[in-house]
């Protein structure tokens, strides 16, 4: 059995893969500490691997750490070191810290799991990356991998070519501090969004912006590619991210686009700085799009591959990859359903398979869209006494209690799903989400306003079957994959009703996820279609600021704190009981 | 506007420890082996994700008329309920601890927090919106206390409550220890600032000179590369 974990710098997790290439299992740490955004050693991620897998220390053949400590470590320092005295506040972080930082995982591995830090190796951070992603590909040869991202341990970009899972060429990178994805999360933070969590709402507010306007056009000067050097350029003057732990940016940049938002001011449209706001993210918007068809572009040209790998930080753009697909040699896109940090203890955990000299017969499978066991412990037995004091049971039976969802459903009611297992990824595909009828202008706007406090610019996603799909949305073939784990944004097509669907943006797009055969959502369709009901509003199940929903507890937890009434799950469907 | 820049970290830090109360009565809810206990543990913590709410509510308050610099500063994240120590990165109460000395320290706790609401409530004053909501936490507080306190008289009815006296004195202590601890890393942290910028000035006057050509990647299979190499 083979262990891949990531940490320190952001997003902890853990992988568990089998000696014949199978995802047995993965947890990221936020879901069971329920501190979103946990970055510390994911000791509670590995214990449950190894709890729920029914494994000892003794049983793991490798253990990967996703990325090369010292590297990261030295590359920041270096940058730094040339723009001192202004870099000393972070400098001195950096040597403070060092004990505390990912070059202790070593240590960490020893205090928690005596035995296992015999056993530690290090991918690189950008193929982990890759091996997370080329794990979700059909095909595992002659592919090319574009991983872009805020900063792993070396580049914070990079393209190579796969001939096979034993040869992966590195042909182009973008050194640090150069970068596309802290470009991206410094307009987040200066837009008075949280790094690494708001990035999703500047691609919302983009929606509202223009192209044209003033703001927009002062973004574009930012960044920029250069053709003779094939390479990204930016006029780090704006930024302090490679400088300061608690700046991203400076008086510079305020000074060319204004004075940063109040993150405690909420953003409404029609607000008097709201159009200021969208512009500033339209014109971020439009500068990563545009860098990232000149990346694929690159690509093509030194791999000639028409099949591409995307992952890192920035390929969870979701707007932008519709244009990705449209740039003519591309035949297909493979986005992994958790294609940021977290994700890649999946490829750290395939690193140290594929590194195993004794298994010379490779066979990496794809692993499904939910991979997480389920806690069975929690959900029959702890719960039983808050389930009889809080809550009536409506339906018992599996099939009653979907029926009575559906029902439900119909008449506008918003549901909440803790089925079986967990999804891999930061969007939750209906086993741990927030459904309602997608058509139904009221409940999804009692969902999102009511229930999940989200902002008012950043639409619910619809799920639904591709044929349904087809009578509304401009669909890609080659992004075929990604609508599965709602990577990516569509069009609705011109003139069509989808327009004035409650889960459409303001430009006309959706983020619509097509629902996995056999899943709890296509089982949920098969009923309601019977109703009338062709899309399902899908959001994740929790309260904003917390992670997902994991367990049953959490789900009766979230019903306890908020409007919710309904939870399905594997019990049956519960109705809170005030 | 000095006022409120004054009150940002009372806000702030109130609203961690509440959040961490919540997270640490859910790690209880899920780590005990009763589910009498899971539901008490449960609604336990629906008060302090309550509480915590208000507090957050209370923190934005303010931080939206304060300066925009200040009000970045006190942006919350998650993670920080570690890195501030509101949480223990080696795991929550419930793992850490004897169970004996989990509801020993919930109830001393309880009655510790509400006290330190008694300051809050001065400041926001007790006619005001905010001090009802303050007052009402109070009062789940103490409720909070007794149940703890019940509980723990139950499972070790052999206590006296003297004895309990002794616990909650002894995480009186603590807390002032904890406390001046802070105090003291605190001025040692402004004592040896100066030390340690020199020091990272050294540093990186050395770092400017690192070669780091080596980790380039460009052409070579990333499968080759040392498996057991940080660099
Ligand atoms: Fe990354
Ligand atoms: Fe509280
Ligand atoms: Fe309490």
């Amino acid at each position: 059995m083979f262990i891949g974990v990531t940490g320190y710098n952001h997003e902890s997790s853990a992988a568990l893969v089998d000696n014949n290439g199978v995802l047995v299992n993965f947890y990221i740490e936020e879901s069971l500490s329920r501190i979103k955004g946990d970055k510390s050693f994911p000791w509670r991620s590995i214990k449950k691997l190894l709890e729920s897998s029914n494994i000892e220390i003794k049983d793991i053949e490798r253990v990967a750490f996703y990325e090369r400590p010292l590297s990261a470590f030295l590359h920041i320092v270096k940058e730094a070191s040339f723009h001192m005295p202004r870099s000393l506040g972070l400098l001195t972080h950096q040597f403070r810290n060092f004990n505390r930082s990912s070059v202790s995982c070593y240590l960490d591995f020893a205090k928690f799991f005596r035995g296992l830090e015999t056993k530690l190796i290090y991918s690189d951070h950008h193929l982990s990356h890759t091996l997370t992603a080329l794990a979700y590909s059909n095909s595992k040869k002659d592919i090319c991998s574009v991983v872009v991202d805020g900063f792993g341990d070396r580049s914070t970009a990079s393209i190579s070519q796969i001939v096979d899972p034993t040869e992966i060429n590195e042909l182009w990178e973008c050194p640090y501090p150069v970068s596309l994805g802290l470009f991206y999360s410094t307009i987040t933070d200066y837009l008075g969004f949280a790094i690494n969590e708001g990035e999703y709402k500047v691609m919302g507010l983009a929606s509202f912006g223009d192209s044209k306007s003033k703001s927009a056009k002062l973004i574009s000067g930012l960044m920029g590619w250069d053709s003779n050097s094939n390479k990204i350029i930016s006029d780090m003057s704006y930024f302090d991210y490679h400088l300061s732990t608690s700046n991203s940016f400076n008086s510079k940049l305020e000074e060319l686009l204004g004075p940063a938002r109040n993150p405690f001011v909420p953003l409404i449209p029609g607000d008097s700085d709201f159009q200021r706001c969208a512009d500033i993210a339209r014109g971020a918007q439009d500068l990563t799009i545009y860098l990232l068809r000149k990346i694929f572009t690159h690509a093509y040209k030194i791999t000639r591959s028409r099949r591409f790998l995307f992952s890192g930080g920035v390929s969870m753009n979701s707007a932008s990859i519709d244009s990705l697909a449209q740039l003519p040699f591309i035949d297909e896109i493979i986005i992994p359903p958790s294609p940021g940090d977290p994700g890649c203890a999946i490829g750290a955990a395939f690193y140290s398979y594929i590194k195993s000299n004794s298994y010379s017969d490779l066979n990496i499978s794809k692993p499904s869209l939910f991979p997480s066991l389920k806690e069975i412990r929690n959900d029959e037995f702890l719960a039983e006494e808050i389930i009889s004091n809080e809550f009536t049971v409506l339906e018992k039976d599996k099939e009653d209690a979907f029926l009575k969802a559906a029902e439900l459903i119909s008449v506008g009611e918003v549901i909440g799903t803790v089925l079986s297992n967990n999804e891999t990824g930061p969007r939750a595909l209906g086993n741990r989400s927030l459904i309602c009828d997608g058509k139904n202008k009221d409940a999804v706007k009692y969902l999102n306003t009511v229930i999940k406090n989200r902002s008012p610019f950043r639409p619910t996603a619809p799920a639904m079957r591709y044929e349904i799909a087809e009578k509304y949305y401009k669909l890609r073939p080659e992004i075929y994959e990604c609508y599965k784990s709602m990577s990516a944004t569509c069009k609705c097509l011109k003139d069509n009703v989808s327009l004035e669907f409650p889960t459409t943006h303001v430009d006309g797009t959706a983020r619509i996820q097509i629902v996995e055969n056999k899943s709890s959502l296509d089982k949920l369709l098969s009923i309601l279609e019977t109703m009338g009901i062709e899309i399902i509003a899908n959001s994740s199940l929790n309260v904003s600021g917390d992670p997902t929903c994991f367990d049953l507890v959490d789900g009766l937890m979230v019903c306890s704190r908020t409007k919710l009434r309904y939870l399905l799950t594997d019990l049956g469907l519960l109705k809170r009981k005030t | 506007m000095k006022k409120i820049q004054s009150e940002l970290p009372i806000f702030f830090e109130t609203a961690h420890a509440e959040l961490a109360s919540a997270l640490e009565m859910l790690a209880a809810c899920k780590g005990t082996y009763s589910p009498k206990q899971a539901f008490g543990y449960f609604m336990h913590a629906k008060d302090e994700y309550n509480h915590a709410r208000s507090f957050f509510k209370m923190l934005s308050k303010r931080g939206k008329k304060a300066s925009i610099k200040k009000a970045r500063d006190f942006r919350f994240t998650p993670p920080s309920l570690i890195t501030k120590g509101y949480i223990s990165n080696k795991g929550f109460l419930i793992d850490t601890m004897k169970f004996k000395d989990f509801i020993a320290f919930v109830y001393t706790n309880e009655l510790l927090a509400k006290s330190s609401f008694e300051n809050i409530l001065i400041l926001v004053g007790h006619g005001t919106e905010e001090g009802k909501t303050i007052t009402k936490i109070m009062a789940d507080e103490l409720r909070h206390h007794g149940m703890a306190k019940k509980f723990f008289l139950n499972h070790y009815p052999a206590l006296q409550p003297w004895q309990l006296m002794i616990y909650r004195l002894r995480e009186t202590i603590h807390n002032k220890g904890r406390k001046l601890y802070d105090a003291n890393i605190k001025i040692l942290d402004r004592l040896l600032t100066p030390i340690y910028k020199s020091m990272a000035y050294l540093a990186g006057t050395m770092a400017r000179k690192l070669n780091l050509n080596e980790f380039k990647r460009k052409g070579k299979n990333l499968m080759n590369i040392s498996s057991n190499s940080i660099l």
